[in-house]
Parts: structure tokens; C-alpha cells; sequence
């Protein structure tokens, strides 16, 4: 249902921002040594790591195009506050996510809106993020199996490609993710979502890799829908710092209706 | 005077012979005709019924759509394109149409709607309200407060969604949906008004607010619609009126257009309504197939009476065959005289049934059939099929029944009966 769309996609935001965070910490010099510690890598060292990071987010549909500045600030995978700053209309726009709850504040009428857990659904702003992929990517090895893939192509040898695979039971809705990580640093390369049919949904790609708060990370992520190649979003980190010093505290209501940022 | 016109009469005198059993008998038969016309006016009534709450609660009967606006409903394929289409003169337009009654243009969006510490998932229906009132009962179901005013950023919901939201008419509603231009549309809304359907989907999920707040709402310029629905001046015309080449808003080399009938998009209910038909024919061989007995052995024993007279008429030289045919002309006879009958006491009971209905109300609240709810009525539709397939039950009944009496008949030993 669109309705869902917008709240969610701005907890996609916070997820997305911990996901990249979660890749990039991984230090160069750690030997992972299955496929499973790769990913569970990500993991352990997100927790209780704080972040503040400046956003500039490219949508472009068939439709129209357009550009949302950002502010978000992570704890851990469980909490996450986003802001937009611009354009102007939408400026004070945000979302915290807390566990599994979501609060949206809405500036122009100055009210807060918990979004229903039944609606983790559809995408923020237009955007081609989904809630779903990004909320469930802190339970990845919870979720799946994770094992060596050949997804072949040039240099094949600097790459571990990771397939993974959901468990019978697990509430996941891809029927497969496919992963190119760096060997030599274990930067994320490229990410592709299948449906349980097994047909591409999207594929999200990670360069422009550089030192932000002292880390080398991926600064530009693109996600292109399968059904519609024409069709992009763009995620770029202007700024990044790590371990800000906020506590769960920092992730509360009253922060989210307000506009100053610590 | 000629041979057959002299058994017709002789047919007619020996039914008069014992008046008492002929009107008894013809009474059965009328009374056959009574029922048969009855149950398939009531059966025609209750498809009625939810031919007409199928759709004209909230779809129409034809409805309107950009070639891209199905299946995925995007909010941009709206009718004429790009450009949008000049909604008023096109609906006027469309009601110069051979058999369209009135049309009215919709606008749809998915949101969220929230008040307090309650938010919804719903489904926005833009209307302009004194059109819409002409195409659906839509807007009549309101059931608490009043309609909202156009501009005045009002709405109306289902009071399902008005029970989870914990609101009441006055209350302020928070509306966010995904607007056209990438943007999240949201607003300070009012609610003046509350509508109970019976239809769950309905009265749960939707709100329903004039087009041009929702259009404003979702950053959509004017003449931007998603949907025109039509109601048609009788739902059976509805497919032929989709067919029509004028329904285009930009004549013939304009956008394409999608044009559905509800036998398209509620196929279920036309399936429905076909097999009700079917039924008919059921009714009515099931009630006369059981009067055949009665006008056959009534046939039986009255001819058995006139043994002698049968007898004297063959040794007079007459063939078996002529014999035969009066009796048949005579179980003709009563089948009309019973018709007759059967008519007169069939009309005022119709009329009766169509105009007070058989109200149902003490036994159910109404119910959901083939997914229209139902009002707890039953009323007779005046139907043209009903008296026509009746009457010629009837008459077929009248002729079968005397089928095996003729030939009984016609096989009298004149010699041996005369003996007697």
C-alpha cells in the first residue's frame, strides 16, 4: 500500500546508515574465516557504536527527481533518528526508530505519528529503498544462511562473493541476497535482493570508498530496481563521525519533534 | 362450421360438464403460475439487490481509466496523460452518452491516517461530492455528521476506521500520503462525518474527502483523475455501454483509455447473477412438473367418465386420432382459463410484493452475498422473463398432462365399452 511508503522508508534511512557503517567497520586486518564470520563481523562491531552522519539522498523515477539533505545519528542497530534539512518543504521531516517501534514527526502540522508495526512496508519519500531489507539487515546471520558463492567475472580472486540464503522459517521477504565483499579491505562491492521466486528485485552498489571519521568506507551507494533500470537512488555521505557519545537517551520523542542537533 | 373448430367446441362444453373440478383444477394451475412468477420476481429482486449494492456502493457500473492505470493503480496514470483532461466538460460529455445516467470523477491515494496515538493504513477517495451523490450511495451512507465542504480540508471515514482511530465527528485527523512530486504529503484534517457501508473494506479502510484536497494534498495539478465511474440506466447495458467509442476525454487519437463494465471487475457477481437466472428454469420445472400429475389425473378421470360417449363417437366412424385431440384441446382450454386466472391474482400480489417488500429485518441485520451486503428485504422485481417462462410452463404442463389421457382415448374398443 503506498500509504506505508513514506513513514517506513525513513527507518529504511537509519537502517541503511547503520549497514554501511556495519561493512565498513570491519577492520582491514581481520581474517574472516567463513562466510558466517564475515557478515557476523559487521554485526559485532556495529554494536554500542555510535554515529552522526550528513546525507545527501538522489531519488530519480520516471516521474520527477529530487534531492533531500540529511542528518542521521545511529546506536547500535536498534536506534536510529534521521532529519531532513532540505528542500525547505520538508525541512524538520523525521523519523526515530527505537527496536522495532517508529515514530514519524511531521513539521507542517506539528504532530508525531507511531507507525504501525503492520506497515513495514513500500519505500521513504520515492526513494527505492524498503523498510524490510534495511530493518532486517542487522539479523542477517540470525536470518540466513550464509555461504561462498562464484559470481564470476573480472579479478574474481580480490573478491569474497557471499550468497545467502533465508531459513524455512525466517520472517525475511527476499528469497536470496547475493554479496560482493573486498578481500583486502572486506568493503562492500555490490549487494543483489531476489525475490522468493528467484528473480532480481534490485541491485545496490557501493564505491567511492574513503576515510570518514577516521574509517574507510563506501561513500556512494546506488540502488537501481530491477523493473525499472531507469529508475536510481543515490546515497551519499558527506560527513561521518563515530562514537558521537549519545546514549539511548538521545533517541526519544522530544528529539525527534526538535530541529537543534547536538 | 369446420371439423376442427367442432372439437375445439365439443373440448370446451366437457369441461363445463363438471364445473367445479375444471375451476379446481385450473385453480392448482394458476396457482403454480402464482408461485413460479413470485419466486422469480424475488429472485430477481435479491440479484437486483446485489447487482446494485455490488455496484453502486462505491465502484459504478462502468468505469473509467487510463490504459496504464491497472493493475499497479500508480498515481500518475491519470486519464488524458500528461496534461490531464478539462474534467468537467469531459463528465457532461459522458452524459450525453446513450444509456449513462451520471459520472463522476475520482482520485486515489494510499496514506496513513492517524489521531492521538492511533495511525491507520487507508485508502483516499477523492469526490466531488454532488456528482459522486448522482453515481454511488457512497456518500448516503453517511451515518453520523455531515458531508465534508470542499476547501476546507474535510473528510468522512468508514466508522470501522473511525472505531480504531477512537474519532468522532470534530475530531482532527493527521492525513500523510506519498504526494506526486516525490514529496510527503501530510495535513491537519477535520472529521465531519462518519459512513457505515456494511462492507468491511469500506467502512475500514477508507476516508473519503473532496478531490480538490486531495489533489492538493497529494501536490496533483487540476484535471488530474484516476477514475471516472458511470451509472448506467440498467446494469445489464453496462457492458455494451463500455464498448462505446464516445468515452474517450480526448476523442479518438487521445491517450488510451481502459473502460470496464462491473461484469468486468465484478465478475463474480455477473457469474452469480447468470446462475440465479438459470435457476429459474429449475423453479418453474419443478413446480409444474409436480401440477402434471394433478392435471393429468384429473384428464384421467374425466375422460374415464365419458367411456360410453368416446365409445359412440368412434363407432360412429370418427377417427381415434380426432378423439385424442379433444382431449388435448381440452386440457389446452383449462392451461389458458387457468393462466387467465393465474394472471389476475399474480398481478395484485406483485404489485403488493414490489412496493412492500417482505422485511426480513426481525430475523438478520443483513448480510454479505457474493460480496454486496444485502438489506434484510425481499422484494419482488416486476420481470418480463418471470410471466413469460411461466406461461409456457403452464402451457407445456397443460399439453403433456394430456398426452397420456388422449391416448388412453384414443384406444377405447368402441364394441366392447358400448356392450357394457
Amino acid at each position: 500500500m503506498l500509504a506505508a511508503a513514506g513513514p517506513r522508508r525513513t527507518r529504511t534511512l537509519g537502517q541503511t546508515h547503520a549497514l554501511i557503517l556495519g561493512l565498513c567497520l570491519l577492520p582491514s586486518t581481520s581474517l574472516a574465516q567463513s562466510p558466517r564470520d564475515i557478515i557476523d563481523q559487521v554485526d559485532r562491531l556495529m554494536r554500542g557504536n555510535s554515529s552522526r552522519g550528513r546525507i545527501e539522498m538522489q531519488i530519480r523515477t520516471k516521474h520527477w527527481e529530487r534531492t533531500l539533505q540529511m542528518v542521521a545519528w545511529s546506536l547500535g542497530t536498534e536506534y536510529s533518528l534521521v532529519r531532513v534539512e532540505a528542500p525547505v518543504k520538508e525541512a524538520g521531516t523525521a523519523t526515530l526508530k527505537v527496536v522495532d517501534e517508529v515514530w514519524n514527526y511531521l513539521p507542517r502540522v506539528d504532530r508525531t505519528i507511531k507507525i504501525p508495526p503492520s506497515m513495514m512496508m513500500g519505500s521513504w519519500m520515492g526513494s527505492h529503498f524498503t523498510n524490510d531489507d534495511f530493518v532486517k539487515e542487522s539479523r542477517l546471520i540470525e536470518d540466513y544462511d550464509i555461504a561462498f558463492a562464484d559470481f564470476g567475472g573480472q579479478e574474481r580472486a580480490s573478491y569474497w562473493d557471499l550468497s545467502l540464503t533465508p531459513h524455512p522459517d525466517a520472517p525475511v521477504v527476499w528469497g536470496r541476497i547475493d554479496y560482493r565483499v573486498r578481500k583486502a579491505d572486506l568493503m562492500p562491492v555490490w549487494a543483489r535482493y531476489f525475490d522468493e521466486g528467484g528473480a532480481l528485485v534490485r541491485t545496490m552498489t557501493f564505491d567511492q570508498y574513503q576515510r570518514m571519521g577516521g574509517r574507510l568506507v563506501p561513500a556512494r551507494m546506488t540502488v537501481v530496481p530491477a523493473d525499472k533500470p531507469q529508475e536510481v537512488t543515490l546515497v551519499l555521505y558527506q560527513s561521518l563521525e563515530f562514537d558521537i557519545g549519545v546514549d539511548e537517551t538521545f533517541f526519544s520523542l522530544r528529539n525527534l519533534r526538535r530541529s537543534a542537533v547536538p | 362450421m369446420n371439423d376442427r373448430s367442432l372439437w375445439w367446441r365439443i373440448a370446451w362444453r366437457n369441461l363445463w360438464r363438471n364445473s367445479r373440478r375444471t375451476i379446481i383444477t385450473a385453480a392448482a394451475l394458476a396457482f403454480g403460475f402464482l408461485s413460479c412468477v413470485v419466486m422469480i420476481g424475488i429472485w430477481y429482486g435479491v440479484i437486483d439487490e446485489m447487482i446494485e449494492t455490488g455496484t453502486n456502493l462505491v465502484s459504478g457500473q462502468v468505469q473509467i481509466h487510463a490504459k496504464d492505470y491497472l493493475p499497479e493503480r500508480s498515481m500518475h496514470a491519470t486519464l488524458g496523460g500528461q496534461g490531464g483532461i478539462e474534467v468537467g466538460t469531459y463528465l457532461d460529455h459522458l452524459e450525453t452518452e446513450p444509456y449513462v445516467v451520471a459520472a463522476a470523477p475520482r482520485v486515489y491515494a494510499g496514506g496513513l491516517v492517524s489521531s492521538g496515538e492511533h495511525t491507520v493504513a487507508g485508502i483516499f477517495l477523492g469526490v466531488e461530492p454532488e456528482r459522486e451523490a448522482r453515481v454511488t450511495r457512497l456518500l448516503a451512507s453517511l451515518v453520523e455528521g455531515r458531508l465534508p465542504v470542499p476547501g476546507r480540508r474535510e473528510l468522512i471515514m468508514g466508522d470501522e476506521m473511525a472505531r480504531t482511530l477512537d474519532v468522532r465527528p470534530g475530531s482532527e485527523i493527521v492525513v500523510v500520503a506519498p504526494a506526486a512530486d516525490g514529496s510527503m504529503g501530510n495535513d491537519l484534517y477535520r472529521l465531519t462525518g462518519v459512513l457505515h457501508s456494511g462492507l468491511p473494506t469500506l467502512d475500514g479502510a477508507y476516508v473519503v474527502l473532496p478531490i480538490l484536497d486531495l489533489r492538493q494534498l497529494l501536490a496533483m495539478e487540476e484535471g488530474r483523475v484516476h477514475e471516472v465511474a458511470l451509472r448506467v440506466s440498467d446494469p445489464w447495458v453496462a457492458p455494451a455501454v463500455a464498448m462505446g467509442a464516445g468515452l474517450m476525454p480526448q476523442g479518438p487519437n487521445g491517450p488510451p483509455i481502459q473502460v470496464r463494465a462491473w461484469t468486468d471487475f465484478r465478475a463474480e457477481l455477473a457469474e452469480y447473477a447468470r446462475l440465479a437466472f438459470a435457476v429459474n428454469g429449475i423453479v418453474v420445472a419443478i413446480v409444474f412438473g409436480m401440477a402434471i400429475f394433478g392435471v393429468a389425473n384429473t384428464l384421467l378421470m374425466s375422460t374415464f367418465e365419458r367411456r360410453r360417449e368416446f365409445a359412440l363417437v368412434r363407432a360412429l366412424g370418427t377417427q381415434p386420432r380426432s378423439v385424442a385431440w379433444t382431449v388435448v384441446y381440452e386440457s389446452l382450454i383449462l392451461g389458458v382459463i387457468a393462466l387467465a386466472a393465474g394472471t389476475l391474482i399474480t398481478a395484485p400480489v406483485m404489485y403488493w410484493l414490489h412496493e412492500y417488500p417482505i422485511d426480513l429485518s426481525r430475523f438478520t441485520e443483513g448480510f454479505t452475498m457474493a460480496g454486496s451486503a444485502m438489506r434484510p428485504v425481499l422484494r419482488a422485481e416486476y420481470t418480463l422473463d418471470g410471466p413469460v417462462v411461466s406461461a409456457i410452463g403452464l402451457l407445456i404442463t397443460s399439453l403433456l398432462a394430456a398426452l397420456y389421457p388422449a391416448y388412453r382415448v384414443s384406444r377405447i374398443p368402441p364394441a366392447d365399452v358400448l356392450a357394457d
